[in-house]
């Protein structure tokens, strides 16, 4: 089981779009992924499911820890930080 | 036979077989017998598979129109529609607590609500909007196929009458006059968007007809009077035949009234009164040529869109119609004002109506009348507001178009939006000349603008009196709201006294205004906005036949009188009964009379 912390850069936030491709990317991996705010509240929502990334309601500058538990655990870590630190790929 | 009676909002007589659709969410909550469960997750999982395949194939369409960017919000719905915490959530409950699809989907939304209206962060609150599209998706594909709005309009084959609960301005645009006959509606009023659109068509209509839809099947004979507002259900031989003769006699009078109606239309003391039209559709343009009009006052570019959303609409498709109109206009003046839109319509994907879903649990978003809509919206989404100055100022180079901005409440809002115009054309150059800047104007909508003309003509280069808004923010009343419509008040004391200041400060800066709401089509407004001082006016082509006529039989002098006589009564009933003394050749007629004064003629 590997954690990492990663801080929300892009504009909008973890907004729909943004919590579509999060989804996106954690489901090429078996790996089990959650995620929960590491700055405030302590609500684990599953990282495959979208209304649980709105739910983190993970505004710009919002923390957020990222759990990933699975045969490809070091694989779904990196790239679901990366685009996260990326800002999903969106302005900044 | 049963008749209904509502309020007359367009015009005529029409029947023909009904046909039904359902917009708003029903408020089906029941519970269910144990063996009705499996049944009842059946429902739920044919709307989601119903949903999943609209969904796909709005996402196709918009990947192909409009790029990848945009279609990614049906991608994200199409998680929503999957996720475990929705549907499936709503499954459980309904295996639990026994309730029926709709309840169980509304306690799955609510519950999703409830944590997000904890986190307390505004501006991710917003959020819930997608979800609660969804939701609304998948309420509208619970009803019965035979009553879903989009299916109803695209599965008429024959000449109808439509029937329903509620009809949003972009199902209005949307209606086909070849196929549809007349309109009884259980909700809306006489200035409702989708009534203005029912007269601009020509289409017989009857809104706040209470229970139309629970009393009328699909394909029962149904008769809408849109003179005396009433809706008859299975009306005898007899009331249809004379309704024939009535449609006939009326049919003679607009034909003999029509040709000599052309030219520039003054008072009979020489003052020349302008008239242009209110457009909603392009296709409306010969009606506009031959009611004589000098150009297009208002055209309200939101009903373009549709069922789509403003960001499916590209610039291109923007240019290609607003070029049309101006050509076909030409030499006389467009003007197009931006869009016009709150949020859902923005965002939504309005093949199933967005504000099905909008309605209940986000009520705390705010999207009412008072929210984030027209200019507001526009501002904040300055990439496609960017996209429709670009458009219109392509469209400019053929002919002359003039902007407007709907909803400007400060000067702050016209500064930026002449900020955006600027940077929408940069570096546009016009085959190597200037372009000549479009004029650009405001809607006097907000009483703020209204009592702030003065400030504001520092900045704009023309107004536009939006009556409706005017009236309805400045009186504090809902005009879709049956049970205070009586209030909407076009005559009060202090409407004229907001129009005639509007015109003072606006004309002392050396700016036109024009008048673009439906005040202007009932003759005793008329006359007092001719003396309050209002010289042009913008409404729908059918009515300006009517409006000339009556301009031509008064003096300037008598109107004005008048008008000043009027500021200075306490209340409306006085003013109508002044006007009917002083002018007692018309016949004035307060709208909401409309139903109940008995009329053995066609107007």
């Amino acid at each position: 089981m590997l954690t990492r912390t990663v801080t929300v850069r892009n504009a909008l936030g973890m907004h729909a779009r943004a919590a579509a491709r999060f989804v996106h990317a954690a489901g090429v991996y078996q790996s089990h992924v959650s995620v929960t705010r590491a700055d405030r509240g302590d609500r684990v929502v599953d990282g495959k499911s979208i209304l649980g990334l709105l739910l983190l309601a993970a505004a710009r500058g919002a923390v957020i820890r990222i759990t990933a538990d699975g045969a490809d655990e070091a694989e779904a870590i990196v790239a679901l930080c990366r685009l996260v630190d990326t800002g999903f790929g969106e302005e900044p | 036979m049963i008749s209904v009676t509502g309020i007359a909002v367009s015009p005529g007589v029409a029947w023909g077989p009904a046909a039904l659709m359902l917009q708003r969410h029903p408020a089906m909550r029941y519970a269910i017998a144990p063996g009705y469960v499996e049944l009842e997750v059946a429902r739920l999982e044919s709307a989601r598979e119903i949903s999943a395949a609209q969904l796909r194939g709005i996402h196709a369409r918009v990947s192909q129109r409009a790029g990848a960017d945009l279609a990614s919000l049906f991608e994200a719905q199409l998680l929503i529609l999957d996720d475990q915490l929705l549907v499936p959530r709503a499954r459980d409950i309904i295996t639990s607590d026994h309730v029926n699809a709709e309840w169980a989907l509304d306690r799955a939304f609510e519950q999703f609500c409830a944590v997000f209206a904890d986190v307390g962060d505004d501006y991710l609150r917003d959020r819930s909007g997608d979800v609660a599209d969804v939701v609304g998706r998948l309420r509208q594909n619970l009803l019965p196929a035979a009553v879903r709005g989009g299916r109803v309009l695209a599965d008429l084959d024959a000449p109808a009458i439509l029937v329903s609960d509620e009809l949003a301005p972009s199902f209005a645009a949307q209606l086909d006059p070849a196929l549809i006959l007349g309109l009884a509606l259980e909700t809306g009023s006489r200035t409702h968007h989708s009534a203005i659109l029912a007269r601009s068509l020509g289409l017989p209509a009857v809104a706040g007809a209470a229970g139309v839809t629970r009393h009328i099947r699909p394909g029962t004979l149904v008769m809408v009077d849109g003179d005396r507002g009433e809706v008859v259900i299975d009306p005898t031989p007899e009331i249809i035949d004379r309704a024939r003769a009535r449609r006939e006699r009326r049919h003679s009078i607009t034909i003999a009234g029509g040709p000599a109606e052309h030219g520039p239309a003054a008072t009979a003391d020489g003052v020349a009164i302008a008239f242009q039209a209110n457009v909603e559709r392009p296709d409306e343009i010969d009606g506009v040529r031959a009611a004589g009009a000098e150009g297009i006052g208002l055209f309200r570019s939101e009903f373009l869109l549709g069922r789509r959303a403003i960001g499916e609409f590209d610039e291109e498709s923007q240019y290609r119609v607003y070029r049309d109109l101006v050509e076909r206009m030409a030499p006389l003046p467009v003007t197009i004002r931006t869009f016009d839109v709150d949020e859902s319509q923005a965002s939504g994907t309005l093949e199933a109506s967005p504000r099905v879903g909008a309605r209940e649990p986000a009520a705390s978003l705010s999207r009412g009348p008072l929210g984030l809509r027209a200019i507001r919206l526009s501002l904040g989404h300055r990439a496609l507001f960017e996209t429709q100055l670009r458009a219109l100022a392509r469209a400019g180079r053929h002919g002359a178009v003039r902007v407007l901005l709907p909803f400007v409440s400060s000067v702050d809002e016209l500064r930026e939006a002449r900020v955006a115009l600027a940077c929408a054309t940069r570096g546009m150059s016009s085959g190597g000349r200037e372009a000549t800047p479009m004029p650009v104007g405001i809607m006097i909508e907000v009483p703020s603008a209204a009592l702030t003309v003065d400030l504001l003509a520092v900045e704009a280069d023309f107004f536009s009196i939006g009556t409706n808004d005017l009236i309805q923010y400045c009186l504090a009343v809902d005009r879709t709201d049956g049970r205070v419509a009586e209030l909407f008040d076009p005559l009060h004391p202090a409407i004229l006294r907001l129009i005639r200041q509007v015109i003072r400060m606006a004309g002392r800066r050396g700016r036109s205004v024009s008048l673009c709401g439906e005040m202007a089509a009932d003759p005793g407004a008329l006359l007092l906005l001719l003396g309050l001082g209002v010289t042009e006016f913008s409404m729908s082509p059918a009515a300006i036949p009517e409006a000339r006529r009556l301009v031509r039989q008064v003096t300037m002098a008598e109107v004005r009188r008048a008008a000043a006589r009027a500021v200075g009564l306490p209340t409306s009933r006085d003013i109508t009964a002044m006007l009917a003394a002083r002018f007692p050749a018309f016949a004035f007629r307060r709208p909401e009379a409309d139903r109940r004064e008995p009329m053995e003629d066609g107007r």
